[in-house]
């Protein structure tokens, strides 16, 4: 795909960056540390304090007799597991989408994800309720596509360029039309109280199972991601720049959201909309380690997960013992991070 | 008599000073034009004067008095101004838009009085634009769009006209045509003008003064005489200018150039000599 | 093209075939539903010589909505308007930009904080409510304002950081709704999407005067507007004092959707929705727009408002959804036409 042009970039690079490699590997390495670090402080919190010893005694000496055992393993292990695979999936489809968009503001929640899977879950809950939770996210799944594909789909065919406001409202225009129907839906056949827990997003039905499931497609989706994260680096250079050198843009689009499609739609489906993380993250990373996004995608992977799994242990201290949903947490975090960006966004039309 | 004046004028945006000390007066009844290179600062120059920037320190004076204790509507009975590449609605009519220059001399909902209307009357006749007063603005080609604002800005009946880059959009036609028509309203109504102008020719064959600027800083100040010379246009523009005499115009020319330093090094390189043209 | 007689001429063809239209939806509509009221019967009744029954449906739960209809439509549209002309974007609106939800999360939090159930609206005290949501509008305004300034105000701006407004605000309600018990989170959320719920003439005595205020107001400031609307440069060269006259137009947008949102919930892209047509069909000068975008907008909302309580009878669907439900494909599809 990437034709041997590009070598130049390559060349430019390698020169600029060798001592700067080391710094970034020892930074990957150091917060791969933190991420299990914070993992295992997590599992111990809760409403039940758990000693970090018992922890690891649950994790390499289980015994199902011992019932912090069991919790361990059953509830906050794959919650807390969970937790990091959706923070880095939402993530890296932050890094995605805005390298594909050239947007910085660019995010799944924003992009008529969330409220296309929230749409398709619950005309799966009303009128096939016999659906298991398995079938449930994939129809959410499915939801999140539609989702995306509209939004983009608007993007794609309209007049002239678009720019990071119009493809913001194009997803506020889908985003309220599909939660007005969902909400029509929900108030009709009295399940508005479901779909505003499903709607604050959060970690409390993850099992293992779900987990499972979210740790192949990860592990295959941020590996696709990093292999065409070369070709994300050129094409956020322009559109004509990249296929200047070469490049087949259209189908590296292509890829790009069906990358993110499938690493957002999984999150979601699983754990509700959880915003703001593929928003920040990508941001941070890149302020950290700059634009290439052979690094970008594996740290926003990182810092995607610590994030995650920082604020639902924040969600379950903050009002213990009830649950806040997570992506309240997110939000306070998000918002101001969101505006800070939109100060900037006065030049460009 | 000078209708507009500056005195140590200081601007700049945010953190960025563009200009540090600016004095120089403009005479009334007289087109004078800013020229300069990107980033000299001419459009910045133009909007602190029309009193759409604010500047940092110093004074701009109109009339005498200092424009930022004037009220505003009163400056806008005195001054009109067009910055660049306005943009107007969807759906406005070419009347429409020039009867928004009686503005300054209305109240409250806005009426036309009968004075008002013959006003638009004359602004359409002034500009060649009878035919096309019930248009939408947008539907018009660039120098009918163009003519169209300048219709408004006169329709303001004010004795001073400031507009920046009025020609930069235009085709070589359509920018005499503008040309002439503000050469027009100066000759036949004593009109103040002051524009900003990328073409030097044009700003040479069309003003009374000129004003060179770079840098922010005024390189000169004079005449299309004194100001197109070789010796200006290379501290200004960085330029090897030839400069002659228009046979039409009898205003100074700058008939052909070439950049500096770039000429030296070319010269070096390919073994060739360029004979520079002599006059 | 059409001359400025014309324009007029056409300006009153325009208002009357509106006004037409919107009388007849009111018959219409009264027509159908749980009691219907045939035409005859309805002006017998307004006469004072109808059935007991008629007279109190009528009288005292129809009319007032619908009077509330109107105006909320109306309302909304002139907010818009405002909006689209000073933020020189086509695409604002209440909704969109923050204000709807930031009088909501006002009006949330009023209710919690006084622990009162959705229910023990109607007995509050009726001035109160407006009061609240007009206060969280122009505190959410206050905010995109303050945050979208940065040595004067860049329209593209203004926008982003509304929408960022109304991420927060829309977070902080849920936050609030999740802490309601099931009933009260219901019509929290039924309020949210856009409802009108206080169908008395009571509450439409508190909102009326200050709705015409604001809108004469509006009506007065229409050349401003117009001037604003050529961009701030010209503005200030024709004597305009922006900023002022900016700060001015604002309050009296986030104003009338504050007041709007207090009677009617979170209704979205009708603000926006509304100026449009009316833009294409009378050209952009204010003094034609806000009226007839008036009406257009009344005549919309009481549409969506019959839709909503007829469609799936005995369900009633909110005002909201229905608005959104038409709007946001005509608001997709504006979208990509425009630049």
């Amino acid at each position: 795909m990437i034709r041997k042009d590009c070598a130049i970039v390559e060349l430019a690079e390698n020169r600029k960056n060798k001592g700067k490699n080391i710094y970034k590997s020892a930074l990957l390495m150091l917060s791969c540390f933190v991420l299990v670090f914070l993992l295992a402080v997590s599992i111990s919190v809760g409403a039940a304090n758990i000693h970090l010893s018992t922890v690891w005694e649950a994790v390499f000496q289980f015994d199902s007799n011992v019932q912090a055992h069991r919790i361990i393993q059953e509830i906050r292990l794959p919650r807390s597991i969970g937790a990091c695979l959706i923070g880095a999936c939402l993530a890296v489809s932050g890094a995605i989408l805005q390298g594909l968009t050239r947007n910085p503001l660019a995010a799944p929640s924003i992009m008529g994800v969330t409220d296309g899977a929230a749409l398709a879950l619950i005309i799966s809950l009303v009128f096939f309720p016999g659906l298991s939770m398995g079938e449930q996210s994939i129809a959410s799944f499915i939801g999140a596509g539609v989702g995306v594909l509209i939004v983009f789909g608007i993007g794609a065919l309209s007049k002239g360029s678009v720019s990071p406001a119009k493809l913001a409202l194009a997803g506020i225009a889908v985003s309220s039309l599909f939660q007005a129907i969902t909400t029509a839906i929900a108030l009709h056949f009295d399940m508005a109280k479901n779909m505003g827990f499903w709607h604050a997003g959060g970690l409390n039905k993850v099992n293992w199972s779900g987990v499972h499931v979210l740790f192949i497609i990860c592990i295959v989706g941020i590996t696709a991601a990093i292999l065409m994260s070369k070709a994300l680096t050129i094409l956020s250079l322009g559109e004509d720049v990249s296929k200047g050198l070469g490049q087949n843009t259209v189908m590296i689009k292509g890829i790009g959201f069906i990358i993110t499609l499938f690493l957002t739609g999984a999150a979601v489906s699983i754990a509700g909309p959880i915003g703001f993380i593929g928003l920040v993250v990508p941001h941070i990373t890149r302020f950290l380690v700059g634009s290439d996004y052979r690094w970008v995608i594996p740290f926003s992977a990182v810092f995607g997960a610590i994030l995650l799994v920082m604020s639902d242990a924040a969600a379950r201290m903050v009002n213990a013992p009830f649950e806040t949903p997570v992506g309240a947490i997110t939000a306070i975090i998000g918002v101001p991070f969101f505006l800070y960006l939109a100060r900037g966004q006065g030049r460009r039309v | 008599m000078s209708i507009l004046s500056t005195e140590h004028l200081k601007i700049g945006y945010e953190e960025k000073i563009i200009v540090e000390d600016l004095s120089f007066t403009i005479q009334s009844g007289e087109i004078t034009t800013i020229i300069g290179p990107n980033g000299c600062g001419k459009s910045t120059i133009l909007k602190t004067l029309a009193r759409i920037h604010k500047a940092k320190s110093g004074f701009v004076y109109l009339d005498g008095k200092a424009i930022h204790k004037i009220p505003t509507k009163q400056i806008a009975q005195k001054m009109a101004v067009l910055p660049q590449s306005p943009d107007a609605p969807a759906g406005l009519t070419v009347f429409d838009l020039i009867s928004y220059g009686r503005s300054p001399h209305q109240k409250g909902f806005a009426r036309l009085s009968d004075r008002d209307k013959e006003v638009i009357e004359w602004a359409l006749k002034v500009t060649g634009l009878e035919e096309l007063r019930d248009q939408d603005v947008d539907t018009l080609s660039g120098g009918q769009r163009q003519r169209a604002w300048i219709a408004m800005a006169i329709a303001q009946e004010t004795e001073l006209l400031l507009l920046d880059e009025p020609t930069t959009y235009l085709d070589m036609a359509h920018q005499l045509e503008i040309l002439k028509l503000l050469k027009k309203l100066n000759e036949d109504e004593n009109r103040t003008i002051v524009m900003v102008i990328h073409d030097l020719n044009h700003a040479a064959r069309f003003s009374d003064r000129m004003i060179a600027m770079n840098k922010g800083r005024l390189m000169k100040e004079g005449t299309a005489e004194e100001v197109m010379t070789a010796e200006v246009l290379k501290n200004v523009f960085q330029i090897d200018a030839v400069v002659v005499t228009d046979p039409r115009t009898n205003k100074p020319v700058c008939l052909s150039y070439d950049l500096i330093e770039q000429e030296k090094d070319m010269n070096n390189k390919n073994g060739i000599v360029q004979e520079p043209v002599l006059v | 093209m059409t001359t400025k007689k014309d324009l007029a001429k056409k300006c009153i063809w325009i208002i009357s075939i509106l006004v037409f239209l919107l009388l007849l939806l009111f018959f219409v509509s009264l027509n159908m539903g749980l009691v219907k009221i045939a035409p005859n019967a309805v002006l017998q009744t307004l006469i004072g010589n109808g059935t007991e029954r008629d007279k109190l449906v009528l009288l005292e739960f129809r009319l007032p909505r619908m009077v509330l209809a109107v105006m909320i439509g109306a309302g909304l549209a002139f907010s818009g308007s405002i909006l689209q002309a000073v933020s020189k974007n086509e695409l604002a609106d209440p909704g969109i930009i923050g204000i709807n939800a930031g009088a909501g999360f006002a009006v949330v939090l009023f209710l919690f904080i006084i622990q009162g159930s959705m229910s023990a609206l109607a007995a509050i005290n009726l001035w109160l409510l407006p009061l609240f949501s007009f206060l969280g509008a122009v505190l959410a305004a206050a905010l995109i304002y303050m945050l979208a300034w940065k040595k004067g105000i860049n329209p593209i701006r203004l926008v982003l950081v509304g929408i960022g407004i109304n991420s927060g605000f829309a977070a902080a309600i849920t936050i609030m709704q999740l802490k309601m018990n099931p009933q009260d989170f219901m019509k929290a959320a039924v309020w949210i999407s856009g409802d009108i719920w206080g169908a008395s003439w009571n509450f439409v005595l508190v909102i009326l005067p200050w709705m015409l205020l604001l809108c004469i107001y509006a009506l007065y400031k229409s050349h401003t507007l117009n001037q604003l609307s050529l961009g701030d440069q010209v503005a200030i060269g024709l004597g305009v004092h922006v900023e002022r006259e900016r700060l001015k137009v604002l309050f009296t947008a986030v104003a009338l959707a504050g007041l709007c949102v207090s009677a009617g919930g979170g209704i979205s892209f009708l603000g926006l929705v509304a100026p449009h047509i009316a833009r294409k069909i009378m050209g952009p000068k204010h003094q034609y727009v806000l009226p007839v975008s008036a009406l257009i907008g009344s005549f919309l909302l009481l549409l969506a408002d019959t839709i909503g309580q007829n469609i799936l009878a005995p369900t009633q669907i909110s005002v909201g959804i229905v608005v959104a439900i038409i709007s946001a494909p005509y608001f997709i599809y504006l979208l990509m036409k425009t630049n």
